[in-house]
Formats: structure tokens, sequence, C-alpha cells
């Protein structure tokens, strides 16, 4: 299994703040200079990760205190002259909210031509409320995005006669990638999934199918791509096109890994706090989805304890571990953790680890990150379904 | 009779007609000259109540627009245009003459859609608090942002009578996929420009046919100054206000509207 350093980046002073974390909350609140020391501390950290042998994984949002990074390729543009070895993993550019899919085309040929073919490209719907900030429209966002991937891929990998294009949102006279990537066809590409429906279409163009603290829900996504894989291409997935994001708290000791889980949590707390009319703008889900979301009400969209019952609205650390979201504890516990994870969702060869988030010093993630590297990767390199130690055992 | 049973009484008398190769759900009552009327954001099903009343006087053709209620959304609709050149196909497949077109809300900006376009069909115009006008200019805002409110906000943006605190879940699932359709389809032609045509406010004095507007004194959703720009733009138009009436007009006072219609018809 490769491990992937990940980061939210978030502007932590403003958590005191009282109301919502994103889409209202006033700018007012952003110290610009706190927020350069953070970014570049959050920047060291994924330096750090390099050296330790982390891939690095950088996402993005939009007015929110949550997540700084509010581009992808800016930050990778980065990490790509201050790292050496690491795969760059942008997950993901929001593709169906950016105007204008040629300058996204440019920028990751940038990055890849800049790192020396280190890119890896996820292309994602992004959360539900960005449509508030991009302001592109919430309807028909699906036909969109496969419209903007189309086109993002047919720049990438041209290498013919530039060509027009024309089509129901994208107009463009002639496409000429200057510089095109360094990767030939394309850089890998990612996409995001949270149903076993989504990640049908992803197994079919063979991309790396990843999902994001979706506990027992994970289980459904990798099982229906590895069918809709075996049907597309005859074989089965291999485990590195699957991808789980997790929250990671490791220590020398299980109380100080533990009270570095309750800094991590605050991950959790400040991303659930959104306005309840951006969290679903008409039309970004399917008419049927939205009934369905309308029944069930509020807990429709809980993870699940190994039992079944929903996670309760303010977890503790032991319950996030037994959903599935965080793995906290001393190397070897965190590792049976993961595996027993691992094996409950029949494998998967990514981990995109949360090494740092919500309140977690600097310090603190360091020492993270160097224990997990040193104690923890090694272990998981040779995690396989195939192990004697490892036998099957299903979500109750 | 609680809301959600008239809503579904109303609906029982809904139609499926085919025009221009579109399934279009309407309901056609009453006996007398012919009524377009044409449903806000909340569906036909939320105008029942004058629906009924105006069918006293008026053969009523209400249909639900393309993509609100049981009616087909081409994949090639995306504007309020699509919808007012597809009335007019409508006006044309009954062959309806001397038409009074009567429009709320969302409604209201399709009738003027299709006023500018053609009134060869139609003899009078009836527009109640019609959006479709700018409804924002740089960092002024005149409509209320729906999009950026809560369910409750919205509400009371909406009208002065109470309105139903009943959960959702509690809905029959036809009733849920209405609410869905109609929201969807008020996003796909409202979200951006928020409820309006640039294009609208130069075309407006194409429309000659006497029109009379309706708005409601407690329209807090499109306040009574936003009524200006379309008095302007109209010319010839009669504003009448409405006392302890806001934006749905059609749910705060009824019987007040229906009269004013029946009046100027």
């Amino acid at each position: 299994m490769k491990v992937w350093q990940f980061s939210e980046q978030a502007y932590h002073p403003a958590f005191d703040v009282p109301g919502s974390m994103r889409v209202t909350l006033s700018a007012a609140h952003c110290d610009p200079a706190v927020a350069g020391t953070l970014l570049n501390r959050y920047l060291d950290e994924y330096v750090l990760a390099d050296e330790l042998g982390f891939g690095l994984m950088v996402n993005e949002h939009h007015s929110a205190a949550t997540c700084m990074s509010t581009s992808c390729m800016t930050t990778l543009a980065i990490l790509a002259r201050q790292t050496r070895k690491a795969r760059l993993l942008a997950l993901g550019i929001p593709i169906a909210n950016r105007s204008n899919p040629i300058r996204v085309a440019e920028e990751i040929a940038m990055v890849d031509v800049l790192s020396g073919g280190r890119l890896e490209v996820g292309m994602v719907k992004g959360a539900a409320y960005e449509v508030f900030m991009s302001n592109r429209l919430p309807a028909r966002f699906s036909d969109r995005f496969w419209e903007a991937h189309e086109l993002i891929m047919e720049a990438l990998r041209n290498t013919g006669d530039n060509f027009s294009w024309d089509s129901e949102n994208y107009h463009y006279r002639a496409v000429s990638l200057w510089p095109r990537p360094l990767q030939q066809p394309t850089p890998p590409v990612w996409m995001t999934s949270s149903s076993a429906f989504s990640s049908v279409e992803h197994a079919r163009l063979d991309y790396t199918c990843a999902t994001f603290l979706s506990g027992a829900v994970a289980r459904a996504v990798f099982e229906g791509y590895r069918k809709a894989y075996l049907e597309a291409h005859g074989r089965p997935a291999p485990e590195k096109r699957l991808a789980y994001l997790g929250v990671v708290a490791t220590a020398g000791d299980r109380k100080t890994a533990f009270e570095r889980a309750e800094q991590m949590k605050g991950y959790f707390t400040t991303a659930a706090r959104l306005d309840v009319q951006f969290r679903n703008p008409p039309g970004f889900n399917p008419v049927k989805a939205n009934v369905k979301m309308m029944q069930a009400g509020p807990n429709a969209v809980r993870p699940r304890l190994r039992s079944g019952a929903p996670l309760p609205a303010d977890p503790s650390i032991e319950q996030y571990i037994d959903a599935g979201l965080m793995f906290v504890g001393t190397p070897d516990e965190v590792y049976e953790q993961l595996k027993r994870f691992y094996v409950d969702v029949g494998g998967f060869g990514n981990l995109l680890m949360m090494g740092q988030a919500g309140t977690l010093s600097h310090a603190d993630t360091a020492d993270n990150l160097t224990l997990f590297a040193k104690e923890v990767m090694p272990r998981l390199e040779t995690l396989s379904l195939d192990a004697p130690n490892v036998h099957y055992e299903a979500f109750a | 009779m609680s809301t959600e049973a008239s809503a579904a009484d109303f609906l029982k008398a809904a139609q499926q007609v085919e025009i221009q190769g579109l399934k279009l759900e309407l309901i056609v009552k009453g006996e007398g000259a012919p009524l377009l009327f044409l449903h806000g954001m909340d569906g036909v099903e939320g105008c029942s109540r004058i629906i009924d009343l105006l069918a006293r006087d008026f053969t009523v053709y209400a249909p639900s627009h393309p993509g609100f209620g049981a009616s087909e959304l081409p994949r090639a609709f995306s504007t309020i245009d699509d919808l007012a050149y597809f009335y007019l196909d409508l006006l044309d497949h009954f062959d309806l003459r001397n038409v009074t077109v009567v429009g709320f809300s969302l409604g209201g900006w399709i009738a003027a859609e299709i006023l500018v376009k053609d009134s060869s069909r139609i003899s009078r115009l009836v527009l109640g608090a019609p959006l479709g006008l700018r409804t924002a200019e740089r960092r002024g805002r005149q409509v209320a942002d729906i999009f950026m409110l809560s369910p409750k906000e919205v509400a009371a943006a909406m009208q002065v009578s109470s309105s139903s605190d009943k959960p959702l879940a509690e809905l029959p699932e036809s009733m849920l996929e209405r609410i869905a359709r109609n929201a969807e389809a008020v996003c796909l032609f409202g979200w951006s420009p928020y409820l309006y045509n640039p294009k609208l406010h130069l075309r407006l004095h194409r429309i000659k046919v006497p029109t009379v507007l309706l708005w409601g004194e407690q329209d807090r959703l499109a306040p009574l100054d936003y009524a200006r720009s379309f008095v302007a733009g109209l010319g010839q138009a009669r504003l009448e206000t409405l006392d302890a009436c806001g934006h749905r007009i059609y749910v705060d006072c009824p019987e007040a509207a229906a009269a004013r219609i029946v009046n100027f018809a």
C-alpha cells in the first residue's frame, strides 16, 4: 500500500468564530499574516512527508476557514520545486466549477513538466456548496463535469494538429497546449466516489477511485469498482486503483495518540458547520436522490458504526475508529486498525492519510508523520488479502 | 382540508398533452374566454386556489412549465426563452384567440417573454409580482436571493400567511418528486443571472396589450420598489397593489387577486 500525506491546511484560529465555517464566513476573520505563517507551515510538513517517503495529496476549497488551499495546482507548483521524490496528487480539481477547462489543462501540464512527471490529477465534482462560490449552474452539473473532463483529456493527450472545440458549455477556436504534459499520454487520473454506482464509470476509464471518510460505504464503492473493472477490462482491478482517505494519529504511547486525535477531530466538527441551504443546492443531485434525502431526513448521510447504527452527532475518538474514519493509537494499534479496515473493504492500494488535521500543531504533525513512516508504512507495503494472518471479516 | 391534500386533489384534474413532442402536464378548467395561467416557483399546485376561482369566469389553461411538476424537460431547454417559445406553440396548438395571460412571479417573467415575442393571440396581460428584470446591480440587490436563504427564511420571504411546517418526510413520494423537480427547474432557469434576462428591459416596450401589474404591499422577495422598473418599461401598464399580501399573491390573497383579474378582463 502506498501512503499519501494530506492536510486541508485549515485556518484554525477561526474555528472559535460562531456559525458556519464555509461559504458565509466573513473574510474579516482572516489575519493574512497568520494565514501566511500557517500555509508555510503546512508546506514544510509536505516537504517533510516527501523526505519520509509519503506521496503528497493536495485539495482545494473556497470561502472556507477549514481549507486555505484555494488552488490544487498553485500549491503543487510550489511542491514541484521543493520536493524531489514524491508523487504529487491533486485531489482534486473541481473541473465543473471552472469556467475554463483549457486553463485547467495548462496548469496540469505546467506542474507535470516542472515536477519531472510526478503529477497525478484528480478531477472531482467537489463539494456541492462550492457552486455558491463558482456560481456555476448546479443543475446538469454532472453533464458539465464529463464535458469538461473530455475536453481536458483531449487537450492533454493531443500531439497532433491544434483542434477547435465546440460543446454545450465550452467553445474554443484553437487548442494548443504549451507546455504539454511530460507523462504520456496524460498524467494518471483519479476520481472520487461515494457509492457503488458512481465508481462504475471510473473503473471503465481505468482511473484510480478514491473514497473519502466513508467508512463502511468504502466497501460498496470498491466492490462496484472491481465488478465494473473486471467487466470492462477482462482482468481484476489492481489494488493501486483504489484509495481510501482517513485520519491517522499515532504516537509512542496511546494517551498521546488520543490527545492528537482530539486535536484532529476539529476537522470533523468544523467541516460540519455549514448552513443547511448550502448542503445540497437544487439540481446538484438527481431528483430521485433528492427525494430519498427528503424521506430519510437529516440522518441520511451519517457514516455508520460497525454495528450499523449511525455515528452519533458528537462521536468519541473510539467511535470514529469504529466507523473507519480515524486510525488512532500506537504504531501497532494503528497498523491493526488499518489492517482490519483493509480486509473489511476488500483491499485497497492507497491510503490517503490526513496526517495533519484540525488544530494539530506542527511539532505533533512532524512526529505523527515520522513515527508513521518509520513504524507503520513499511508494514503496509506488504499488506495483502492473501497474507496468511488475514481473514475475512464483514461489517455487521 | 390540508394544503397537501388539496394539492393532490387539485392535480387529479391534470391531463398529459403532447405539444411539439413535449409531454406537458396541463389542467384545463372552467368555462368562458380562454386564460393562460403561468404558475410561480412552487409549481401549478401552489396556485390551486386562484385557478379554481378564475375557472368560474374563464376557461383556464394551467400548465406545469416544462421541468416542473409532471411536465417533461427537454434536454435542450435551458432558458426562459425556451419556455416562452413553447407557450407560443401551445397557443397555436389549441388555436386560442383573445387570450388573457396571467403569470405570477416566475410565471410573470415567462408571460413577459411570450408577449415581447408575439402577442397576436393575446388580448390582455396580468403580471403578478413578475420577475425577469434586473434583480441586482453591482453590490446592490433588489430581489432577495432565495438560494442563499434557509428554507425557513425563504418561506418567510415568500408569503405573509403562515406556511406548513410539516416535515417533508411525511409527504407522499409523488409530492416530494414534484418539490424536487420544481426546485431543480427554478435553479436551471434562474440560477444566474439570478431570475432575470438582461435583455428583457430592451424589449418590454413591445408589449402593447392592456396590462395590469398586481403587487403585494408586503412582498419581501421582490419589494414594491422592484415594480417600478416594470411600470417604466411597460409604459401603459396599471399598477395595483394588494394589502396584507406578500410575493405569493395567489396564496396570500387569491380572492382579491382573482376579482381584480375578472374586473380587468
